[in-house]
């Protein structure tokens, strides 16, 4: 037994070491033929592929390829690579694959900067051009990030929430991930704009795992904890996926204003709970970007390092508009009493 | 001899594993590579193999460990907050202390990364022995402590590492740029360090012995209390050792890290052949599991399945390999049996 476990330990060692060997020379031809003429791979790697706003990302990213595509001829590939759950170390580790397995470019939102720092200025070391979009990694070599200012969203979540409570109450701030650089930044935006409102108190920030179902029973559980809640300042609209707040909250009492607006939470602008979102075009996310490293992977032009997105207020008055929008953005789930409003 | 080597558990492993791995290189395709043009097979290159084999490699350093603990009857499931609280822990001692020089960055992140692994290993010994409940309940419970501790000394950030340690964590080691063999190294060390101590030397028989019968060991005049805790030490050191690797490869640490990872480490050991009954397993078949694990999450993108079906394909390969090992050891039984009936 043990004679043959210690065999067996060398023939691996010795294996690994020849299919390195092997590997080094083995696995290469040579070609004439230029990258670009094979078109382009662009491999996405979001949050987690199990929250909707990133499918909706996924979506755009793909009708941009399709677009470009028909209007130059450059086959653009869009592989998703995005983790089943969030996990910065995974996230540095499908980079790695993507540049392994020859893509052209990265487009990626990060869980945790510091994790995927190394991973980004590897592939932009050995050739591939990265950009962020929606959480940024600033200190990377990425050549350009799209997506909302954190610091104003948050500001602007709470400025909407003073207005509808009266600029008085007790307020709760709900978080999301602790780990992501973007959602921070939010939660100092939304408690820099509540020191403007000296009669609103926040009792506390709320972390969570961002599933709806963790988000929702995380906003029930501090409701039953602080009574004296009488508006959410979210961060991000994670409870709203649900149904559980439109029959658990009284819209009398609690005021919510979320960052989103996907399908599943206009029925809290309709009952009034939520009277505002601050809705991210998450589609664009994708369609953006993509034309963005178009831009400057194939077409060789500048791209700004920092490209800005406007966030969306949506209201009972544009209801209907937004969810037309939403709904030719590919989203299935739009309810048809939303899209025919005026 | 022939006939033996290719009937043992390590080569029916390394065999399933070659076999992916050629298929993987068939089917993976080929891309241009940006700066040199050359075709290059999007499976069988130096980067993709090396990336591979790190990615198994926090794994399969946990799970030698784990497989110790499994052998012995228990089971460990702290290992991933182990993993989070030694890192998290070495960047913020680093980031406090900020020594100077190399060899005083790496070793001090050394000393503090095993230092907590032994300290969770001791505690969850102390409380499996002391308290008599069963590991599960007892590691379940430190599994949300340690995080928790995690959680709170970090606040919850990221915590970056000295670019130092990095350095060393990818040092190319002579190979070409971009080829970081150090988690590989460091995999193939443990895995024959753990090979050796659970063959070749008292202890490890004793680890065996224990976890296929505690009565008689405890008959036989074996000191149970002193080798299950040195079990969870071992566990514990290794996930240390893994939360440093990890930390110094991708620069930083956070509560958050090795998330779910035990059940990966845990999978690793099963699939690896060790009992979790106790009194059978080994860590070489260990280092093969977490190998085999991660090249199955490999061919998923690779062969361009749809990756939302990750966790059913790894799901069903853990209970495929588990199935097949039990038939394999009963068809072993028989073979044994009907050999011992023809004398």
């Amino acid at each position: 037994m043990t004679r043959v476990a210690l065999r067996y330990a060398s023939a691996i060692v010795f294996a690994v070491s020849m299919g390195l060997v092997a590997a080094c020379g083995g696995g290469q031809s040579s070609s004439s033929q230029p990258a670009a003429a094979r078109g382009m791979k662009i491999a996405v790697i979001a949050k987690s592929s199990t929250n909707p706003v990133f499918l909706s990302a996924r979506t755009g990213a793909e009708a941009a390829a399709k677009e470009i595509t028909a209007k130059t001829n450059v086959p653009i590939e869009i592989v998703w690579m995005t983790p089943p759950t969030e996990d910065g170390q995974v996230q540095a580790q499908r980079i790695a694959q993507a540049v392994n397995e020859g893509a052209s470019a990265i487009l990626i939102s990060c869980s945790d900067a510091g994790k995927v720092n190394g991973a980004i200025n590897d592939a932009v070391a050995r050739g591939v051009d990265v950009m962020t979009f929606d959480s940024d990694a600033p200190e990377s070599k990425r050549f350009a990030f799209y997506g909302v200012d954190d610091i104003k969203t948050g500001e602007a979540v709470m400025d909407e929430l003073a207005k509808q409570m009266g600029e008085k109450g007790a307020v709760a701030i709900l978080a999301g991930n602790q780990n992501a650089p973007n959602l921070r930044k939010r939660v100092d935006g939304v408690k820099q704009a509540a020191a403007k409102y000296p009669k609103m108190k926040i009792v506390d920030t709320f972390y969570h795992i961002e599933t709806p179902q963790d988000a929702a029973a995380e906003v029930l559980r501090v409701q039953g904890a602080y009574p004296e809640v009488q508006g959410w300042a979210m961060i991000g609209g994670w409870p709203l996926f649900t149904q559980t707040l439109l029959t658990d909250l009284d819209p009398k009492r609690v005021k919510i204003v979320a960052v989103d607006g996907l399908p599943a939470e206009l029925p809290y602008v309709e009952k009034g709970l939520a009277p505002v979102l601050l809705a991210q075009p998450t589609y664009l996310w994708g369609y953006v970007s993509v034309q963005k490293i178009y831009d400057k992977v194939h077409d060789k032009k500048d791209v700004p390092a920092v490209i800005p997105m406007e966030l969306v207020r949506v209201t009972k008055d544009n209801l209907g508009t937004w969810a037309r929008q939403l709904k030719e953005w590919g989203f299935t789930d739009v309810p048809d009493a939303y899209t025919k409003m005026p | 001899m022939i006939k033996r080597a290719f009937g043992s558990q390590q080569a029916g492993l390394l065999m399933v594993i070659v076999l992916l791995g050629v298929l993987l290189a068939i089917t993976a395709g080929n891309h241009v590579d940006q700066r040199t043009g050359q075709v290059v097979n999007n499976f069988y290159n130096l980067h993709t193999l090396l990336q591979t084999a790190t990615d198994a490699s926090f794994f399969a350093i946990m799970a030698v460990g784990a497989t110790v603990v499994i052998i012995s009857g228990g089971i460990d499931l702290s290992v991933g907050s182990t993993y989070a609280l030694a890192g998290v822990a070495t960047a913020m001692v680093l980031r406090s202390a900020a020594p100077d020089g190399g060899l005083a960055i790496v070793g001090l992140a050394i000393v503090v990364s095993l230092g907590v692994g032994l300290v969770c290993g001791v505690l969850n010994g102390l409380m499996v022995v002391g308290l008599g409940v069963h590991p599960f309940i007892i590691t379940l419970g430190t599994m949300w402590i340690v995080r928790g501790i995690a959680f709170v000394a970090s606040r919850a950030e990221s915590i970056l590492v000295p670019s130092g340690l990095t350095a060393v964590a990818k040092a190319s080691l002579g190979l070409s740029e971009s080829v970081y063999p150090v988690p590989l190294l460091v995999m193939l060390a443990v895995t024959a360090i753990g090979s050796v101590y659970l063959t070749r030397t008292v202890m490890g028989r004793h680890v065996f012995a224990i976890g296929g019968n505690p009565e008689a060991s405890r008959f036989s005049g074996l000191n149970l209390s002193r080798i299950t805790i040195g079990v969870f030490v071992i566990s514990g050191l290794t996930a240390g050792l893994a939360a440093l690797l990890g930390a110094a490869f991708y620069g930083s640490a956070s509560c958050g890290d090795a998330t779910g990872y035990e059940l990966y480490v845990i999978a690793s050991a099963v699939v690896g052949g060790a009992s979790l009954s106790g009194g059978k397993g080994s860590a070489v078949s260990a280092m093969l599991g977490a190998l085999l694990i991660v090249l199955i999450r490999q061919s998923i993108r690779t062969m361009r399945f749809d990756q939302n079906y990750e966790w059913i394909i790894i799901g069903c390969a853990t209970i495929l390999a588990v199935v097949l090992d039990q038939a394999s050891g009963r068809a072993a039984l028989r073979r044994l049996s009907a050999s011992a009936t023809r004398r």
